[in-house]
């Protein structure tokens, strides 16, 4: 409702609103709380043996110092390297209105930044031979920690200063993982229940938490996530020697699955508005393109994840896997084409399969074109081609598949320049098209 | 295709639109603009798309200052009408307090409270902020202490930022696209790249 008064009016009358309530969405009562409050500060671990404790405590550093600034720009550098191998950056939420992802920056590399992605601590018992935190890393960094209240503070300040659209919190397992994610969880609850925080929260489930925890963090958080990182158990003990692939990753997916559907059946409540999801590296261990795939396909249907991320493998110095060579970055484009042709087109297992050579890997060229080539005998006459039909022809996506169908219903399609009109991409869609009895196709395009 | 898309109002944002434009775009759906082929549609559809995306990126990229704990500020120098637009997204999203957005020449004040928003346009952020600071009787938006959340958001915001980049997976082309320079510019964002220290007196002094 717009009210129109004169402007002072309206301004005192926004100030006096705005002061009734200044406290409302931070919930600590007021300013005073806040100074007297015991907020410990920037703090780092020398030695990994430190408890994880002591590393929330800065030496000498009151509240008020804290409170005005005073936040280690080191630890949030370390621990946010610690994400940047975490590719999702979703903030897609049916929580509130569902809105379009917003993208606060860029970096250099072109990914987006719309998340606080950082590590709760970069302590970590593991030894995966792909982390640079891993136990057994030899240039590991310092040992860094935060604290639930500091944590949650920088979380806040990021979000009303409209740097991020949330938080997206992973850590290192520590030196008991049941203790760091108790830190985790208690960071996420400070958040939601004593700072109204609204915005978006997505929580790295440790490998072997316990059942209970990981349903409290479902409560809270908009999307959890367990990273499978391989695609089987054999290839999970090539990468690391620490994480059991069924009981530490699968087992706690499944208790994500079961416990989403029991309040959905119980209590009639969706929790988790962006559900589960979950990562794998991408050339760690031996696996060919066809086993990521088959495991992509059974998250998918058994355990019923939203997305499935692929995280191209970079050698990190100092780590067990330091000498492999890094994966080349279009392996991890072809494989979330693949992965996009299976979710969002609703291509076939069979169908996809042949995408892959005969030792199960992708080429570097389009998955849909190699497909296409394989499937489509003859070509499509886009006027009486189907919806799942046109889906099928290189350059055609769903938006459209979808306009050649409204467009058809009112004239038929007379021409290429008509298809270009409704977003076809006409050099890559031509050669399997049928256009008023006329085959635009040569051996040269269909093998191009 | 965007079903429920209400492109007439962002058509209604936009510099150059004028009232035949408008009661064109009123008759028809946007399913039915989508596929036109005319001249004057496709050029509709274009400008409905321009204001959608400014208004994107602004919602995006504009950066909030704190003035005291009751008021948030920041910079907008939009190309079309979209001020109140967006200090209005910003004022629901946090609830409570008072938002202000502007630039030398104008500027927009919302304020959110259970889901009723009230809103004034003024003559710039400069004076739009002297009011604001009287009205919530502040002396020195830059030394409030006892307020909880008076933390460097910008300097911790460009500990973060550099720690996510990849050098592995460079692509400035791919970057200069997501974040095209007019609209860093709109938004009064410092280059990213660029470790600056901007002030107050840099927001007042735009414009």
């Amino acid at each position: 409702m717009r009210l129109v008064h004169s402007s002072m009016v309206t301004m005192q009358k926004m100030a006096l609103l705005a002061m009734e309530c200044r406290f409302d969405s931070l919930g600590l009562g007021a300013a005073e709380k806040a100074a007297g409050a015991k907020f410990s500060g920037a703090g780092e671990v020398e030695h990994e043996a430190a408890s994880i404790e002591a590393a929330g405590h800065a030496p000498g550093g009151s509240p008020v110092e804290w409170m005005a600034g005073a936040v280690d720009k080191r630890k949030l550098a370390i621990l946010g390297e610690g994400t940047r191998h975490d590719v999702c950056a979703s903030t897609f939420s049916p929580r509130s209105r569902p809105l379009p992802g917003i993208c606060h920056a860029f970096t250099q590399d072109g990914r987006c930044i719309s998340l606080f992605k950082t590590l709760y601590t970069n302590l970590c018992s593991h030894q995966c031979g792909y982390c640079g935190n891993s136990a057994g890393c030899k240039s590991k960094s310092r040992g860094f920690s935060y604290t639930p209240e500091e944590l949650a503070r920088i979380t806040l300040s990021l979000y009303r200063g409209n740097y991020i659209e949330g938080l997206f919190l992973s850590s290192g397992a520590g030196r008991d993982e049941e203790r760091i994610t108790e830190r985790m969880i208690d960071t996420i609850r400070l958040l939601r229940q004593k700072h109204s925080f609204s915005g978006y929260i997505h929580l790295k489930i440790l490998p072997g938490s316990s059942e209970s925890h990981i349903h409290e963090a479902m409560m809270l958080a908009d999307r959890v996530s367990i990273n499978l990182e391989a695609a089987s158990a054999s290839h999970m003990s090539e990468i690391c020697s620490t994480k059991s692939y069924e009981s530490d990753i699968l087992q706690r997916q499944r208790y994500i699955r079961r416990f989403m559907t029991k309040i959905m059946s119980e209590e009639g409540i969706s929790i988790l508005p962006a559900g589960q999801t979950t990562q794998m590296v991408v050339g760690a261990g031996s696996e060919s393109d066809e086993e990521i795939f088959r495991r992509a396909v059974f998250e998918y249907g058994e355990i019923g994840v939203k997305r499935t991320y692929y995280s191209a493998f970079s050698p990190q110095r100092g780590t067990v896997l330091e000498e492999r060579h890094a994966q080349p970055l279009w392996r991890e484009r072809r494989l979330y084409q693949m992965d996009w042709l299976y979710r969002v087109y609703g291509f076939g297992k069979d169908e996809i399969r042949c995408a892959f050579d005969d030792n199960g890997f992708l080429n570097n060229s389009d998955p849909k074109q190699a497909i296409a080539r394989d499937c489509l005998d003859l070509p499509l006459d886009p006027n009486t081609a189907s919806y799942p039909q046109l889906l099928r022809v290189p350059g055609i996506g769903p938006k459209s598949a979808v306009r050649v169908l409204a467009w058809r219903k009112r004239q038929p399609i007379g021409s290429k320049k008509e298809l270009a009109a409704l977003g076809v991409q006409i050099k890559r869609a031509s050669p399997f098209l049928k256009i008023n009895g006329w085959i635009d196709g040569t051996l040269e395009m269909w093998q191009a | 295709m965007r079903g429920d898309w209400n492109f007439w109002f962002y058509l209604s944002m936009h510099r150059e639109c004028n009232e035949r434009l408008l009661a064109r775009a009123g008759r028809m759906e946007w399913a039915e603009l989508e596929l036109s082929q005319q001249k004057e549609d496709i050029r509709i559809k274009r400008m409905a798309d321009e204001v959608s995306g400014e208004v994107h990126r602004m919602k995006a990229f504009v950066r909030l200052s704190s003035l005291g704990s009751g008021a948030l500020y920041g910079y907008l120098k939009p190309r079309h009408k979209i001020g109140e637009t967006v200090c209005d997204h910003f004022a629901r999203r946090n609830q409570g307090m008072m938002v202000l957005l502007g630039n030398g020449r104008e500027s927009w004040m919302s304020y959110c409270r259970v889901g009723r928003i009230w809103r004034e346009k003024g003559n710039g952020l400069g004076e739009g902020l002297e009011r604001l600071k009287s009205a919530l009787q502040i002396e020195d938006c830059r030394h409030n202490d006892a307020v909880p959340d008076n933390l460097d958001a910008e300097g911790i915001w460009q500990a973060y930022y550099d720690s996510q980049y990849c050098p592995e997976r460079k692509n400035l082309a791919l970057y200069r696209r997501h974040m095209p320079r007019r609209y860093q510019e709109a938004a009064g964002l410092r280059l990213v790249q660029n470790k600056m220290n901007a002030t107050l007196e840099d927001f007042l002094s735009k414009g």
